[in-house]
């Protein structure tokens, strides 16, 4: 019996040695100690045996058993490894990856965002106002005269009711200062409509950042180091910026800004980027009395503001040609800006 | 407006500004340069050449090789391509190292292997015209090798944009005095006669005072209609004017000149006298540009005695009433205008002119004499005849222009004390401006804008420039407001959905009538609720959008016509209605809008064809972006889609959603099912921004239990979980649907029935549960439901 037992033994672990898959390792294991297998047959045998004998046998066929069954469980790991290993046969890690959808914000929201994140690191808070407006917000507030061109129904669209879409957002300086005491440090982003015929470098809509700082002791070097400070933040530190007399009947003095933008593959160049001036007095005295109050007083406060286009800047940092790219959200344009 | 530099030289002495130069003081000034073109060639490089020979080239046919001699004492071979000249003929050459308008630069080249020294001209070359069908040929008797321009004046041309501020600027004159004025130059003295006016009788009567407050008349009779001179002729084509004849050509002269628009009658088409009066209503006005024009009261007309209009104030002539070849008197108009009634009609007629671009910004009201003085005389001096009698007027000059203090400690605030006061009145007094006390200055009568202290603090700035002023940057720290925070949770849910797969898309807020079909609106529409634009550019930009479905539609209809497999956008904005049927007020709301369908994933080589997204794919967005929130669906009124559903968050109405009808894709050639959601933006935010406390994670594990139960077919899984959570169940902590099993042949399950598989989980946070208070607790959920609900468990 015992060399059976070392029979058995030997015969398991040659043919767990040599099973080359886990089902042949698989059927040697029931060969060996399955319920009929070879191991279990033999130790059946043990009630044969001399009471001296049984204990000797029992730890035979125990330490059988152990072995074969580490074995199998040694071999079944390797074999385990084998199958594993061979799952990457043949793989060609050269192929595509698996898309995901692609997603990100339209150009403007960037910008307008980046926009916003500078000013507000100078203090300014957000404003907004309607976008259908009336005349008095649009024009008669900001200081523009009756027969002004601007109000004309040929560049500004009207409704029945008298309203109109604004036309910058110069009108939210108006509904801030309405409705909030000085100071004012504001700046609102929002669209604005003017009667342009769609092309290249116009749609009937588009987007403008209004800044306005009213305090009472706001100056043109105030106006000035605001928007050195934004273009070099926006376009680089080394960004030249300056500031051309203009006139806007809402401010006074007025000045277009320049920047001195290196556009790809050109020669550096002053581009128009802004809008800005002192507030006119009488865009304030015109506050004092839809107020009822002072507190806007030209002897008490003075202001500036300015306005930029956000789709012209868009434009510019991008090297975009055709602002309707940027209406159209074609996937392949819109996919670049990630 | 264009401003030549030889005209403006006749009003100050410009040695020693470059172009450039220029073009740089007066853009810093606030008077904007917008180009600068070279008439003529200021070149000694060109010069007058005589061909000597003329050859064929051997290997070009359209070129030939010419001799010529430029006075250099030996004869040039030049490569010429024209044909418009004959051995003897005078041309323009310009010889290697010539700078040609435009900043061309001639060197000696071989064209088609023959050696060419230099190049013949054409007019167009040498920028003195427009013929550049070939070369210009000179006349005989200009010298050889003498440069060019010693016979044609060659001249730099500004196109300057003037702002409406400035009319003084709309002049030869005007812009010499701001040039003097920038650079501290002296004014040449022009010579302008002064005017003797004397009242007019019956010969000229203003009716019509609030549009033209000042009419003068002087008549010339004995004149000859007929060419003008060179010099004059010159100065009108330098700034594209076309000459006509030498009285019109005067009156041109003198609005460039001096700013101040005139007009010549033929006084043989004047009967009896002038009238100034506002037109009849419907009164028909023949223009010189040979249009009729319909007027109203509000427009102001030049008439005769016979009541015809023989011109419209300020704007145009009359088509019959004007100097011809065979005018002999004429009465010559200078006026003052009303600006705003000029600016009115000019609009209303859009007939825009010369005169009427001066009227409506305001022309020198003290200049009106003057300028009449001026054209007369020249008209004597250039097509004779005399004047006959005084100069009659009507009206006075308005007096528009007065005293203006400035405000030291208030100009010194602006500019934070980097002006001193007296450089602040220096730029004043260049500027024509006198002092008249402290602070007290007299403002000349063309400087209309300058009223109030705020202006001359403009000028003070604008001729110092901002360069002196230093930049300063008082920042403060502020709390962000109500909209700082909108804008905030707005953006973290953009990058959310873009994280997701999702453009961002922004569109024009105007969409068309015929997009209207496709609104999904927050709140169904009434009739009159759209927001119409009154006159709208085009059919597409006609209507506020009142939803943002349409645009986002077309959208994707232009990605999949571009081979787009999916489409997945959304886009925030403003949508716009009226609050009730037009009558009421106008709501602008911010709106998130979401689109999606086409395939799930995208396309990938290891996986075969790609399912396309159902409507469950933007339900789970929705609660995906709204966690912690009870998202549903409620159906509603399909109306133009398919199908449509309200869409509620915690019970509360949010907005829609909705799954396009196929027909209308297959129009925008989607092929695929398309889905809709529009939410009310600050909700959604509100939602989001509410989910700021963290729970603490369960101390104790818990226990699922699953039940299938069949119900009607029509039973939704809203109606099972309001029942489940009506009952309140405390060990109950979540539950869910995990499968659907409807058989439409009905072999397995009746096909009006549907077989439901839910999960539950139960917890308690205090201890471990027991199987039985578990099996407890689902038994009495399984009874509710099976109370409140036609269901039976399987």
């Amino acid at each position: 019996m015992k060399e059976e037992i070392a029979q058995i033994q030997s015969d398991a672990l040659s043919a767990i040695e040599s099973a080359s898959d886990g089902q042949t390792l698989d059927q040697t294991r029931i060969t060996f100690l399955g319920k009929k297998g070879r191991l279990t047959t033999a130790s059946a045998g043990m009630k044969d045996l001399s009471k001296e004998e049984k204990p000797v046998v029992g730890q035979l066929l125990n330490t059988a058993r152990s072995a074969i069954m580490d074995a199998l469980e040694t071999k079944g790991r390797i074999l385990q490894d084998e199958d594993d290993r061979a799952s990457l046969e043949g793989l060609d890690i050269t192929l595509p990856g698996q898309p995901l959808h692609p997603g990100n914000l339209h150009p403007l929201t960037q910008l307008k965002d980046r926009a916003i994140g500078i000013l507000r690191r100078l203090g300014f808070t957000l404003a907004e106002g309607p976008e259908i407006e009336t005349e008095f917000h649009c024009f008669d507030a900001l200081n523009t005269p009756p027969e002004h061109p601007a109000r004309n129904e040929k560049d500004t669209f009207y409704f029945d009711s008298g309203k109109l879409l604004r036309t910058h957002t110069s009108t939210v300086q108006i509904r801030t200062m309405e409705a909030q005491s000085p100071p004012v440090r504001v700046i609102a982003p929002g669209s604005c409509y003017r009667r342009d015929e769609v092309d290249k470098t116009h749609l009937p809509a588009f987007n403008q950042l209004e800044g306005l700082y009213v305090d009472n002791d706001v100056q043109v070097g105030d106006l000035k180091g605001t928007l050195e400070f934004f273009y070099r933040a926006m376009f680089g530190e080394d960004t030249e910026v300056r500031f051309r007399p203009h006139f806007f009947p809402f401010t006074e003095p007025s000045f277009e800004i320049d920047a001195r933008l290196q556009l790809k593959g050109q020669d550096p160049e002053w581009i128009e980027v802004a809008g800005c001036g002192m507030v006119d007095p009488a865009v304030f005295e015109e506050i004092c009395k839809v107020r009822g109050d002072d507190l806007y007083h030209p002897d008490k406060v003075t202001g500036y503001a300015f306005g930029m286009g956000l789709d012209r800047l868009a434009m510019i940092k991008w090297g975009i040609k055709d602002i309707r790219l940027l209406i159209e959200n074609d996937a392949r344009f819109l996919s670049q800006f990630s | 407006m264009l401003v030549s530099r030889n005209w403006l030289a006749e009003h100050l002495d410009l040695t020693g500004l470059s172009n450039a130069e220029l073009d740089d003081i007066l853009t810093f000034a606030g008077v904007e340069v917008e180009g600068i073109s070279e008439q003529g060639v200021s070149s000694d490089l060109v010069v007058v050449a005589c061909i000597m020979q003329t050859e064929p080239h051997p290997n070009a046919d359209r070129l030939s090789i010419t001799q010529v001699d430029a006075g250099e004492g030996e004869l040039r071979q030049i490569v010429c391509g024209a044909k418009n000249y004959k051995v003897g003929d005078k041309v323009p050459c310009a010889l290697p190292g010539a700078k040609l308008p435009g900043g061309f630069e001639i060197g000696e080249t071989v064209m088609r292997k023959v050696e060419s020294r230099g190049m013949l001209c054409s007019a167009v070359e040498i920028g003195t015209g427009s013929d550049h069908s070939g070369l210009m040929i000179l006349p005989a008797d200009w010298e050889t090798g003498k440069p060019v321009h010693n016979f044609v004046e060659s001249d730099t041309i500004f196109e300057i944009e003037v702002t409406p501020n400035r009319p003084d600027l709309l002049s030869h004159q005007g812009m010499a005095r701001e040039v003097a004025a920038l650079t501290s130059r002296d004014l040449k003295t022009v010579e302008i006669p002064i005017a003797e006016l004397a009242p007019a009788g019956d010969a000229l009567s203003i009716e019509g005072q609030d549009t033209c407050p000042f009419y003068t008349a002087v008549t010339i009779r004995g004149v000859k209609v007929g060419e003008s001179p060179e010099w004059l002729r010159t100065r009108l084509e330098s700034i594209g004017l076309r000459p006509i004849n030498n009285i019109v050509d005067i009156t041109n002269f003198v609005l460039h000149e001096l700013g101040q628009p005139l007009h010549a009658f033929d006084a043989a088409k004047v009967s009896g006298g002038i009238c100034i009066r506002n037109a009849r209503e419907g009164e028909i006005f023949s223009a010189l540009d040979e249009e009729d024009y319909k007027l109203n009261a509000s427009d102001c007309v030049i008439s005769d005695h016979s009541g015809s209009a023989l011109a419209l104030g300020g704007v145009m002539g009359g088509q019959d009433s004007g100097v011809t070849e065979s005018t002999s008197d004429v009465i010559l108009e200078s006026a003052w205008f009303d600006p705003p009634s000029i600016r009115r009609t000019a609009r209303r007629l859009n007939l825009h002119s010369d005169s009427s671009y001066r009227f409506e910004r305001g022309v020198d009201p003290q200049g009106v004499a003057s300028a009449s003085a001026f054209a007369a005389s020249l008209i004597i001096r250039l097509a004779g005849g005399s004047i006959e009698g005084p100069t009659i007027h009507a009206g006075a000059p308005p007096e528009l222009s007065g005293t203006v203090t400035l405000d030291p400690v208030r100009l010194q605030q602006l500019v934070g004390g980097a002006i001193p006061m007296d450089k602040a009145a220096n730029a004043l007094e260049r500027l024509g401006l006198t002092s008249t006390g402290e602070n007290q200055w007299q403002v000349p009568s063309y400087r209309l804008d300058l009223q109030r202290h705020v202006d001359l603090a403009e000028e003070i700035v604008r001729v110092n420039g901002l360069d002196t002023i230093p930049s300063r940057n008082l920042a403060k720290a502020a709390i962000p407001g109500r909209v700082d925070t909108l804008y905030d949770l707005e953006l973290d849910l953009k990058k959310q959905l873009a994280a997701l797969g999702f453009y961002e898309a922004q569109t024009i807020k105007l969409i068309a009538e015929s997009q209207l079909r496709d609104v999904l609106p927050l709140r169904p529409l009434q009739d009159g609720d759209i927001i119409r634009v009154r006159l709208p550019l085009s059919e597409d930009h006609s209507i506020m959008r009142p939803s943002l479905t349409p645009s986002l539609l077309s959208t994707a209809s232009r990605n999949v016509r571009q081979g787009a497999k999916a489409v997945r956008f959304f886009e925030t904005g403003r949508c716009f209605r009226n609050a009730g049927g037009g009558k009421a007020t106008d709501l602008e709301t911010d709106v998130l809008g979401i689109i999606l369908g086409g395939g799930g994933q995208p396309d990938f080589w290891a996986r075969g064809a790609n399912e396309a997204c159902d409507g469950f794919a933007l339900k789970g967005l929705l609660e995906n972006i709204l966690p912690g929130v009870q998202l549903q669906l409620t159906p509603a009124d399909p109306g133009n889609f398919m199908l449509a559903a309200q869409v509620t968050a915690n019970g509360k109405t949010i907005g829609s959603f909705a799954q396009l009808s196929p027909s209308r894709g297959r129009e925008l050639d989607i092929e695929f099912p398309v889905y809709l959601a529009e939410l009310d933006l600050k909700r959604v935010c509100e939602f989001r921004n509410d989910n700021s406390h963290v729970v603490e994670l369960p101390q104790f594990p818990g226990s699922s239990r699953d039940a299938a139960m069949e119900v009607p077919a029509e039973l939704a899984n809203a109606e099972i979980e309001k029942s489940i959570r009506k009952l309140d169940e405390p060990l109950l902590v979540s539950f869910g649907c995990f499968d659907v099993f409807r058989d439409s042949t009905g072999e397995k399950l009746d096909s009006s029935r549907k077989s439901l598989a839910y999960t539950f989980h139960y917890r308690a946070a205090d201890r471990t549960l027991r199987s039985e208070e578990v099996d407890a607790a689902h038994q009495k959920t399984l009874q509710h439901l099976e109370k409140t609900l036609p269901l039976s468990y399987r």
